[in-house]
């Protein structure tokens, strides 16, 4: 059974530090979702994940670009991007890269649920034709996707697992469980296109989709709840996972 | 009660040439046996690129070794993945037909439509196709195999008139199956007549609520072929032992370590939107072996709920337990990525045999041929079919 390789202790010195978990629920209105997963090199699959969770065969990697209306910390848009992975029996996706378009959204995330985030240029146009984002850092265009021919789906129809991000917090170095509810009112299967993808950018060069599989649009809600689980960083979820009070 | 192995030929790493021997061949050694001590079925899945989990991509093969090397165990193709990307469904008629004469009509055929993006997308294959390929598929397979000209224009295939040979066996073909993951797909069976393998382990009130909803909507069933099979299979683990603590403490981590693999696939629903595929396989559902409820004697002993891991008396209990819900054959897993050793499978199914199946047997049922299913005439009569022969 394969686990991942990636050092703990390398992985923590860029982790962002939640002091206090979020104790309620965010309402996030007015949201598009653009999703896009693709396959990666099987050669990176163990280096990128820590211990404590198992990659996807084959290795998988997925892209969020959110475009958020209405929120506690006002209008943003986000990207980031996730292995592919099991925590335990569990279908979910290890952060390794994020960024928000403002720096209240970015601290929110960042300092609440260990988003990794940072501020950059993040924007998402939806249009009848497709979807399309493009995300700028340091002055260096990182991720240019698009998604076109547009065809409706069920509501249920798209999945989307449940995120863990590596923080330093009041447990020690853990892996969060970020869960984001996702209530949608449209849903758009799309030809997914990948122009721009700088996986240093995102964490760590070794990113590199090498099959685009899907994208995606939703449009709707998205509740961020409250942080309940974290895991321990070099141990299987089966014993390495722990309630937050 | 029917009883069956089940093999996905799950294999440990490093993947050495000599562990991918020691798999196949172990699992010969098994179906040598098994053969011997009255089990009814062997089944084997058709998987591509699941590494660790399952290594059995060529059933065909590994089934043709086992027609040879047994006498009167059924041959289970459990099942064919029906898409045109991975097999032409000539070339599956045509392979399913040879496996039936060769074992002198022991062949069940079970078909599927694969539910990874590990396998679809590594063929190439529109996740949104396979429920129609494969109702394409159960419905002309039967033609091809009974029908001296058969011709086709489908969305799957389409084909001018030729004689698909060689014709199987078995009078009118052999019974045929669907496999059953997703919740819903009882009923496909059910609509089509079509046996119901379970080939992911299922509680018992999942189970029981299959097989009542199945066995309500077969009766009206319209058959895609030339008899009706009714049966009912679900899929578990066997590690049977005198001592039920040396049961559990190698038997429960084969089980979850099997089931943890099968969550490291990277299921369609996940890769792509789809209306097809409703559910992540069975990544997210808690898929550890279960303690068995407080009240069950079982639980003292610390062995899981309706898993067939424990001492005899355990196994009879679960046995009788999946019988009162109408389940008509347990079809076992016996090993995982070879953790339990070679000699202790053999004697767990040893036990077994002797312990357990006579509770649910007469000696002749053991001994005769197994196949029992419904065979429909000209006049829509049904009449029962066995070893190839109508009774």
């Amino acid at each position: 059974m394969i686990t991942g390789t990636a050092d703990p202790i390398r992985l923590a010195q860029h982790a962002p530090t939640v002091s206090v978990y979020p104790k309620a629920d965010v309402q996030l209105d007015d949201v598009v979702c653009l999703q896009l997963t693709a396959e990666m090199r099987n050669s990176a699959r163990e280096a990128v994940l820590p211990p404590a969770l198992h990659p996807t065969i084959p290795a998988a990697l997925s892209v969020q670009v959110w475009r958020v209306g209405a929120s506690p910390w006002g209008a943003f848009s986000c990207t980031f991007v996730r292995v592919g992975c099991r925590s335990g029996v569990r279908a979910r996706g290890f952060t390794t890269g994020a960024i928000a378009s403002t720096a209240v959204a970015a601290a929110a995330l960042r300092d609440g649920y260990g988003f990794p985030m940072r501020v950059g240029g993040v924007q998402l146009r939806r249009g009848y034709d497709g979807a399309h984002a493009e995300v700028q850092f340091a002055g260096t265009t990182v991720l240019r996707i698009a998604g076109i021919d547009p065809e409706p789906m069920g509501l249920d129809d798209v999945q989307y697992t449940g995120t863990l991000n590596l923080a330093h917090t009041p447990n020690g170095l853990r892996l969060i469980q970020a869960e984001a509810d996702h209530a949608s009112t449209l849903v758009e299967r799309l030809s997914p296109r990948l122009e721009t993808f700088v996986g240093a950018a995102w964490g760590n060069p070794l990113l590199v989709p090498a099959h685009i599989v899907s994208a995606s649009v939703a449009v709707g809600s998205i509740v961020l709840q409250r942080v309940r689980f974290v895991c321990r960083v070099d141990e299987l979820a089966f014993t390495g996972t722990e309630a937050v009070a | 009660m029917k009883f069956g192995i089940f093999f996905e030929l799950s294999t440990p790493r490093p993947f050495t040439r000599e562990a991918e021997w020691a798999v196949y061949h172990n699992a010969l050694e098994q179906c040598r046996l098994a053969d011997q001590l009255g089990f009814d079925h062997v089944w084997a899945v058709e998987h591509h690129f699941l590494e660790e989990y399952s290594h059995c991509s060529s059933p065909e093969v590994f089934l043709s070794a086992v027609a040879a090397q047994t006498q009167r165990i059924r041959v289970g193709h459990g099942a064919v993945v029906c898409v045109p990307e991975m097999n032409h469904p000539v070339r599956v008629a045509e392979r399913a037909a040879a496996l039936d004469i060769v074992s002198s009509g022991r062949l069940e055929f079970g078909t599927a439509r694969s539910s990874t993006w590990t396998e679809l997308g590594g063929f190439g294959v529109n996740p949104d196709d396979t429920k129609k390929t494969w109702d394409e598929f159960v419905r002309v397979l039967p033609k091809m195999w009974t029908q001296d000209e058969f011709e086709w224009q489908g969305k799957a295939f389409s084909m001018p008139a030729r004689n698909v040979l060689p014709k199987p066996y078995q009078d009118p073909h052999p019974p045929m199956w669907v496999t059953v993951t997703s919740p819903g797909t009882e009923l496909d069976a059910a609509d089509r007549g079509l046996g119901c393998l379970g080939v992911s382990a299922a509680s018992f009130e999942e189970q029981d609520r299959r097989t009542q909803v199945y066995h309500q909507r077969i009766q009206h069933c319209e058959p895609v072929g030339g008899l009706v099979n009714d049966q009912v299979h679900t899929m578990n683990f066997l590690y049977c032992h005198e001592d039920y603590r040396a049961a559990r403490d190698l038997g429960v981590p084969m089980v979850n370590a099997f089931n943890v693999a099968n969550t490291h696939l990277y299921w369609t629903r996940e890769a792509y939107p789809t209306r097809a595929y409703q559910t992540l396989g069975n990544a997210g559902a808690a898929m550890k072996a279960k303690r068995a409820p407080a009240d069950d004697p079982s639980a003292a002993k610390g062995l899981p709920e309706g898993v067939g891991v424990g001492d005899p008396e355990h196994l009879i209990a679960t046995v009788k337990r999946w019988e009162s819900i109408g389940v008509t054959g347990i079809n076992f897993l016996l090993n995982a990525m070879e953790m339990i050793p070679q000699p202790q499978v053999l004697e767990s199914m040893r036990l077994f045999a002797r312990e357990v199946m006579p509770k649910f047997r007469t000696r002749e049922e053991l001994d005769a041929p197994v196949w029992a299913p419904s065979r429909i005439d000209h006049r829509g009569l049904r009449h029962q079919v066995v070893g190839g022969a109508e009774q």
